[in-house]
């Protein structure tokens, strides 16, 4: 956020100096994603490791954890026996080997799980974001250019209600409706029954079929989508329309749009490439922050939606404390708020050269 | 972590906005003649008399099973009968008792919680600072109903597990507003000319800062009522809260969802929650435009 630097700092910067600052600052922010990740592992195993929970009983049920033989089997298989700072340490070395350990509900390897799952939720987070940007920014650009006027209004309680609704209830809501009564959307998961997915690539349906070339598939894969992206981002385009609303009302009172407009600039030019561009960097803030909330919200609409997301799974994996889901989970969590905080302040840079990257 | 206090901090502008409360304070009263703020006080009140009256003004026992069971709504059950046949709307009208006072008994700790840590992070600053801060950093590097639920699934689950959960997650916010109240206002004159007083830093902080810390901490406190009601249901509807036959909200919601063929079992106790959380958002939102009557920010928090 500082203002420029002397000249020569500038000249740097302008020459190829630029592209060795971005250099630098993507891996300061590698490094931050390491030590964040080490953080969040020690923290995350020794919390799950040590809590009161029994983690032998819910895998094994009442029944077969009582049994002394089924019991140690179980603990010696999972490493269970030894000092939680061995495991820990032994964790460590096979997450280095990129290996996450098996899954006790699943299995399965967690990496192979969560190779199914971050995809899933991934696809409908992106549709959602996208909506949370066109309709929130649109909504709050509007309120914000009739300001006071029924518009601005309407606008105002459509986003308390919006931020107020209890997401799993319109989730239910929306369900019930669209596919329910009136047939319109699909039972729910990512593709109908009878359809198989596409071949792995992306692991986002609708990019892997239309790949493959599968038209069809790709719109049903659409289908699918719109109903779980459309009442994950009810949250999120509520409150960025209400925080584009003041950042565009903010910006309207500077002097320089009072220049532009003096200097008989179109009323479109002046909103377009003044006001909102402007208004944006405090904008983008809010949109990555409202990742982290669409991540909230798949722990709660992809269970009506059948939807086998990350969501799912975590809520699965702490309800049965399988110890590896729960860290491979964590982990996830942790690159995937890093990695939005990257992107968005590089898109600082983009909206506002005064901020580029040093 | 140069980004984190820009990307969840306080904008410029929220300072400012705590610079004017003073001035502002005496245009309070004209926004309460709004409607939108009568809409919300009068919900608010409305639902404060059901939870003390739900006992007398319910139709039926909350509890009491029948063998009447899906009865859609009609007038002996206005809201119809749930899958045990027990009364939806005295179920409802129950729920009231258990949302709301847990809500204010969790936005209450967590907000003295974070407000005192705040306060000795931003007002010594060193030390304190960077551990409280990066404990903050910590739980925000979370989805916040994730964390909560990672938490109750550790504890156990139950309604007050759920609640201790909400405030090892909601302390943080209430931290981050008030160190950067703070920290706006250490350098202040009056806080100086304080000092030259002889005043101790105790009396600094209660007697100079903190009154110009409570209005922005009583608005977001009060958004904040209808963001914890929310992830109380929330992890009530995960069954990771209320047990039942507790009459829970987002218990409810998840009874419908299991038979949604029945609509009214879970509309209700939806309607319920969004009606309560407007009204605190309304009460909220009007709050915030009479200390910063220039903009109306949006709700910091997520669910």
């Amino acid at each position: 956020m500082r203002p420029s630097g002397t000249a020569k700092e500038l000249k740097a910067r302008r020459g190829g100096g630029a592209n060795w600052g971005l250099i630098r600052f993507a891996l300061r922010r590698l490094l931050a994603l390491v030590l964040l990740a080490v953080g969040i592992t020690l923290i995350a195993f020794f919390l799950s490791h040590l809590v009161p929970g029994d983690p032998v009983s819910v895998a094994l049920g009442e029944q077969a954890s009582v049994d002394p033989v089924a019991r140690a089997a179980f603990i010696h298989r999972y490493g269970l026996d030894k000092p939680v700072p061995e495991q820990y340490v032994i964790y460590m070395q096979h997450l280095l080997h990129g290996d996450l350990g098996n899954s006790i509900q699943s299995g399965r390897p967690v990496a192979q799980d969560l190779s199914v799952a971050i995809p899933a939720t991934l696809e409908v987070a992106l549709v959602a974001v996208t909506i949370t940007v066109v309709v929130g920014i649109g909504m709050g650009l509007g309120a914000a250019l009739r300001k006071d006027s029924w518009l601005d209004q309407v606008l105002r309680i459509a986003s308390l209600a919006g931020v107020s609704v209890p997401t799993f209830w319109l989730a239910l809501v929306a369900y019930y409706v669209f596919f329910f009564k009136l047939g319109w959307s699909p039972s729910g998961g990512r593709l109908d029954p009878a359809l198989n997915p596409p071949v792995h690539v992306t692991g986002l349906y609708t990019v892997d079929a239309l790949l493959a070339g599968n038209l069809p598939l790709a719109l049903n894969a659409v289908s699918h989508l719109i109903l779980p992206a459309t009442v994950l981002a009810a949250y999120t385009v509520s409150f960025v329309a209400r925080f584009t609303r003041s950042s565009v009302l903010e910006v309207l009172e500077a002097d320089y749009i009072l220049a532009a407009r003096a200097k008989g600039l179109p009323e479109r030019t002046v909103i377009f490439n003044y006001v909102l561009r402007a208004a944006l960097v405090p904008i983008i803030t809010l949109v990555g922050l409202a990742f982290g909330s669409l991540l909230s919200g798949t722990v709660l609409v992809e269970t009506i939606f059948s939807w086998p997301g990350v969501g799912q799974y975590a809520y699965r994996a702490s309800t049965s404390l399988d110890l590896n889901a729960i860290m491979g989970v964590s982990l996830f969590v942790a690159i995937a708020y890093v990695t939005v905080n990257f992107v968005v302040d590089l898109l600082y840079g983009v909206v506002d050269p005064r901020i580029r990257v040093e | 972590m140069e980004s984190s206090t820009r990307v969840f901090g306080l904008s410029d502008a929220d300072v400012v906005a705590a610079h004017g409360i003073r001035r502002s304070r005496t245009r309070t009263g004209s926004h309460w003649n709004q409607p939108l703020a009568v809409a919300g006080i009068s919900l608010s009140v409305a639902w404060l008399i059901v939870a003390v009256a739900a006992p007398w003004i319910a139709p039926h026992d909350p509890l009491a099973q029948d063998s009447l069971r899906f009865l859609a709504p009609s007038v002996s059950h206005p809201f119809g009968t749930d899958e045990l046949g027990r009364d939806v709307l005295s179920r409802v009208l129950w729920g009231a008792r258990i949302s709301i006072p847990l809500a204010f008994l969790l936005v209450g700790v967590a907000g003295i919680i974070g407000c005192v840590l705040g306060a000795l992070a931003g007002y010594f600053g060193g030390v304190i600072d960077e551990l409280v801060m990066r404990a903050a950093d910590l739980v925000f590097a979370f989805p916040t109903i994730i964390l909560a639920m990672a938490v109750v699934a550790a504890l156990g689950p139950s309604l007050e597990n759920a609640v201790l959960a909400l405030i090892a997650v909601r302390w943080p916010a209430f931290a981050r507003i008030v160190r950067g109240l703070i920290l706006a206002m250490k350098d202040s004159e009056y806080v100086y000319s304080s000092r030259l007083l002889g005043a101790s830093s105790l009396r600094v902080l209660l007697a100079d800062v903190m009154p110009n810390v409570a209005g922005p901490v009583v608005v977001f406190a009060a958004l904040d009522v209808g963001t914890a009601i929310l992830l109380l249901a929330g992890l009530s509807f995960l069954g990771l809260g209320a047990r039942p036959p507790t009459p829970e909200w987002g218990s409810m919601v998840a009874d419908g969802t299991l038979a949604f063929n029945y609509w009214w079992i879970g509309t209700f106790p939806g309607l319920a929650i969004l009606t309560v959380v407007l009204a605190y958002n309304f009460v909220g939102d009007t709050l915030r435009d009479a200390l910063d009557p220039r903009s109306s920010r949006a709700v910091e928090s997520r669910v």
